[in-house]
């Protein structure tokens, strides 16, 4: 429901600035992240290029979790997976994430649902650096759902990351 | 040959239940062990652990090549540098802190590589985040310091995949224990389930076995229930029909399939009894209370198919079925034996009428005929005081004999007739046994010694004088034997002897023996010789005649005293009769205990007499006119009570059954009025007094009862009863009478023939003495003869005052003295005075 609800904010605001189909505001800052494939908004020819700061304009969202990769508890924040499917209108059923040293891993896009999996860039309140797992981490709500505390699950949960392709 | 006791099924199908919930608890917990280390197994963690461990290696000879390449590189890319050192850094810091390392970084081998990384990354960090210029100027320092570090990069990685080489082996180990353990169990599982299979078939088999036998059972009870002849109905607790055998059908009339599943009450309870079954239904359903089920047979009516009612046996029984309560119903029909058993009871209830109309008929023809022979009797010892020609006294002497042994037949008659009703009464008296042996002894020693037979008695052991018992039937009962004895023994001798047995657990016992030498008795006679009408050898009752009444009445007799009579015997040797009595030893009376005559009995009285029969009245009147009563007769007792209004009577003799007005109604009316005679005695005179019509005659108002045939001492006594209580027996009366005498000849003769007797001695003593007093003096042998004969009948009468005088007389006369007879003659008109009263009351002691 709050996910046809956001749908149908999404499309009102997207009405309401007479922008371009699949238009994206360009990035000022450094790019953090590339969305290329089955997208239908787009900013740079057929990808979509963020920054910090158009990422962080999307809406946020928060999970306390602890992490196998880390000690303790951790405060992370970013945008949900399914957040940035529906600011993007992808398509297609996978995700296919890569990290700067170019690990790959592919993600359902079914995995992108409310309260699932999120695109974290800061943890403890703090932006993520490379020898941090930064700058962005695709973290999942482990102490939320034993669901979530797979070795599939850990497996997609990829940092460092800074490459998304949409694939059919 | 023994069996286990083996526990209920349901027990142990319960702990067969629990191991198999076991068992499968068991193999469920070690499937989850199995998953979650086949999980383990399965996920990539190590794969990943092991791929990421590589990766640091990867990793960092990215950065060495990165910075080979710098070094060479007039411009290198500096930028690329860095991420490769951050994406190192990055994952050395994954190393450290990830708690999936965590059991690595205990291995000391990894742990000292990761430290010495750690230590070579935190001093190139400096140079790393210096400013590009600083950065290229050490590069060739930094190049030489990851040479030196890529040996311990590569350590850590070979020292993380042998752990986890040896920590996979490991867990292999433990999943195949695991897998075995579970192979164990799931044997041990599966041998329970086919043990528990067997067990299951074993009581499948059983089972079939039993239900087998129930149905064999069912049939044979089918058979049992088909075949019998009472009715079988089961019924539910509603009184719904669920089974109906054969006989039932045949009884009812109704078939099987009509019968079963209607209810009991339409079907076989008759409609007058429908509500008492369905009350006693719904009694059964709430309380539980039974009154008729497994009580037992009762009897009760049912109802057949056409309405017809009749008469059943009904037994019930209950069974609890898993059903619910079952009851089985045995009917038989019972309308024969009801028919059969009415029958029976009424043949009885006739066959009983017509014992009662017989032994009515004896004892009334018994007292018809007594009456007419008692007045018979009587007018015949009048008809003897008369004067008669020789013949004459020897003819009248001949009917009075007869007339006597007529009474004794019929007496003996009425006696069985009494005893046979139950109304024999016993009368128990003071009595003598020595006295009344000596007497029947006596007795019968006269034809004894006609029969040329010695007779002896004689006491075994101590005598036992004085006993209280029914005297008459005593005497009764030893004159019948030893008569017999006498009667049938020729030339031989009859012992009689007297025991007394004082130790018998019942009390003192009289034991009296009569043994004879005379013809015996036969062998086949033996058991029936105390039968009524049982007479001995048929030839030789010519000889002794008899009605053969005289055992059966001892025997009764006997009986009725609560004794036992036996006899042995041997045809042609002789009979031996025993008797066995209970006795009551008293002391002996006193010499001077009075006697009940009265003294008075000579004192004249005016007597009413209410008789209807002539002769009875006219002999009554006799008996008391010649007893000095004055008396005044009455017809019937309308005459009677007129009579008694108008004067005064002393007694009033009131026969009962009169025409007119009987004796009862009479009675009433007397007492009733208040003539003169309102009050006098009235004393009833019956034929046929029973207890209960006594009572009734005594609350009618009558003083006292005689009963008939009237003895004169009866209604003497009876009349003189209702004057003043008799005084005490003087010393002169004792002196006059011989007491001892009267009593035998009264014991002997009866007290009817010894009234007889005393009229003839009465007669001959009056014509004797006026003969003697008219007498020539001078002819003294006819004077001694007179007053010899006369002496011996006073000697038979008792009157001993008068023998006496009347020997003097003789032996006066014999002696020729003249002036010694006269005043002897003289003496003997107030002797005699002095005499007849008493021997007219004698013999009264005794009910007679």
């Amino acid at each position: 429901m709050y996910r046809v609800l956001c749908h149908v904010a999404a499309v009102v605001a997207l009405s309401a600035a007479p922008l371009r189909a699949g238009e994206l505001a360009a990035p000022e800052g450094d790019v953090i992240l590339t969305v290329t494939g089955a997208i239908t908004t787009t900013n740079d020819g057929d990808s979509a290029r963020f920054d910090l700061g158009m990422l962080e304009a999307l809406e946020d969202r928060s999970i306390e979790t602890a992490t196998i990769w880390t000690e303790g508890t951790k405060l992370f924040q970013g945008v949900s997976l399914s957040t940035l499917v529906d600011t993007l209108g992808i398509e297609g059923d996978r995700l296919r994430a890569t990290a700067i040293n170019d690990y790959t891993v592919e993600i359902p896009l079914s995995d992108a649902v409310e309260g699932g999996p999120m695109i974290a860039y800061r943890m403890d309140g703090e932006v993520m650096s490379v020898r941090n797992k930064g700058p962005l981490w695709i973290v999942y709500p482990y102490d939320g759902n034993s669901d979530y505390r797979t070795e599939v699950i850990y497996s997609r949960s990829i940092w460092q990351l800074d490459r998304i392709e949409a694939v059919e | 040959m023994f069996t286990l006791k083996t526990p209920p099924l349901r027990t142990r199908l319960l702990a067969w239940f629990l191991l198999s919930v076991l068992g499968l608890a068991v193999v469920a917990f070690m499937s989850v062990t199995v998953a979650k280390d086949l999980r383990l197994l399965n996920s990539a963690s190590s794969d990943n652990v092991q791929w990421t461990l590589s990766q640091a290696e990867v990793e960092f000879l990215e950065y060495e090549l990165h910075l080979a390449r710098a070094i060479q590189d007039p411009a290198p890319h500096l930028r690329d540098l860095r991420r490769e050192f951050d994406i190192f850094y990055s994952r050395v810091a994954t190393l450290r802190e990830s708690s999936i390392y965590e059991t690595l970084r205990r291995q000391e081998d990894f742990s000292t590589n990761l430290d010495k990384i750690h230590a070579f990354l935190l001093g190139t960090v400096p140079a790393i985040d210096g400013s590009d210029a600083d950065l290229i100027e050490g590069l060739p320092h930094l190049f030489e310091q990851a040479r030196d570090i890529r040996s311990t990069v590569r350590r850590l990685s070979i020292s993380g995949l042998t752990h986890f080489a040896a920590e996979s082996d490991q867990r292999r180990t433990k999943i195949a224990v695991t897998l075995m353990q579970m192979a164990a169990v799931v044997s041990i599982l599966l041998l329970a389930l086919l043990l528990l299979a067997l067990y299951l078939n074993r009581l499948n088999i059983q089972n079939i076995r039993r239900r087998s036998q129930v149905v064999e059972a069912n049939k044979r009870m089918k058979i049992v229930t088909g075949t019998a002849l009472d009715a079988v109905v089961v019924s539910d607790a509603t009184g719904r029909v669920l089974d109906f055998n054969a006989a039932a059908e045949q009884i009812f009339g109704y078939t099987t399939e009509e019968a079963i599943g209607r209810d009991l009450a339409d079907l076989i309870v008759p409609d007058h009894f429908r509500a008492a079954h369905e009350a006693g239904l719904k009694r059964m359903r709430e309380s539980g209370e039974k009154r008729v089920v497994g009580k037992g047979r009762v009897k009760l009516e049912a109802k057949r198919a056409d309405g017809q009612l009749f008469p059943v046996e009904l037994a019930i029984q209950s069974a609890q079925t898993d059903d619910g309560e079952r009851f089985i119903a045995f009917l038989r029909d019972i309308s024969h034996l009801v028919k059969a058993e009415a029958e029976l009871v009424a043949a009885r209830d006739r066959a009983l009428a017509g014992e009662k109309a017989k032994t009515d008929f004896l004892a009334t023809m018994s007292h018809e005929i007594r009456t007419p022979l008692n007045g018979l009797l009587g007018n015949l010892s009048l008809l003897r005081e008369t004067r008669l020609s020789p013949k004459q006294a020897r003819y009248i002497k001949n009917m009075d004999t007869s007339g006597k042994l007529l009474m004794g037949h019929i007496s003996d008659v009425l006696d069985i007739t009494k005893y046979d009703a139950g109304k024999l009464r016993l009368r128990p008296v003071e009595m003598n046994i020595s006295t009344l042996l000596q007497d029947i002894i006596d007795n019968q020693s006269g034809a004894a010694s006609a029969n040329d037979t010695t007779l002896q008695w004689g006491w075994v052991d101590a005598p036992l004088t004085w006993i209280r018992a029914d005297r008459d039937r005593i005497q009764h009962i030893l004159m019948n034997l030893i008569g017999n004895a006498v009667k049938f023994t020729h030339g031989g001798s009859v012992r009689v002897t007297a025991q007394v047995d004082r130790d018998a657990p019942e009390g003192p016992q009289l034991l009296v023996t009569v043994r004879d030498t005379g013809i015996g008795i036969d062998a086949d006679q033996i058991d029936r010789i105390f039968d009524d009408f049982m007479t001995g050898d048929s030839s030789y009752d010519r000889d002794v005649g008899g009605t053969g009444l005289g055992l059966g009445i001892a025997k009764r007799f006997v009986t009725a005293l609560g004794g036992t009579i036996e006899v042995d015997s041997e045809k042609g040797t002789g009979s031996t009769f025993r008797i066995r009595l209970p006795v009551e030893p008293i002391a002996a009376p006193a010499q001077a205990a009075g006697h009940e005559t009265g003294g008075e009995a000579g004192r004249p009285k005016h007597v009413l007499l209410v008789e209807d029969n002539e002769i009875n009245r006219v002999l009554a009147r006799e008996m008391l006119t010649a007893a000095g009563h004055r008396v005044t007769e009455a017809p019937n007792g309308r005459v009677a009570v007129d009579l008694a209004e108008q004067q005064h009577f002393d007694v009033i003799l009131m026969d009962i059954s009169m025409p007119v007005l009987d004796g009862r109604g009479a009675t009433r009316e007397i007492r009733a009025g208040t003539g003169p005679s309102a009050q006098s005695p009235i004393i009833a005179v019956t034929a046929n007094a029973m207890a209960e019509e006594k009572q009734a005659f005594l609350s009618d108002g009558m003083t006292d009862i005689l009963t008939k045939p009237l003895t004169r001492e009866g209604l003497l006594k009876a009349v003189s009863d209702q004057a003043a209580p008799a005084p005490a027996e003087t010393e002169a009366v004792a002196d006059l009478v011989d007491r001892a005498t009267l009593d035998e000849m009264r014991d002997t003769l009866g007290a009817e023939a010894q009234t007889a007797l005393l009229g003839r001695f009465v007669t001959e003593v009056d014509r004797t003495l006026s003969e003697l007093s008219d007498a020539d003096p001078q002819d003294l042998t006819e004077t001694a003869a007179q007053a010899h004969k006369t002496a011996g009948s006073a000697g038979v009468m008792g009157a001993a005052k008068l023998r006496a005088a009347l020997v003097a007389v003789e032996n006066a006369a014999k002696r020729a003295d003249h002036a010694g007879t006269k005043t002897a003659i003289k003496a003997l008109p107030a002797i005699w005075a002095a005499t007849l009263p008493i021997l007219q009351v004698q013999g009264d002691r005794d009910d007679s």
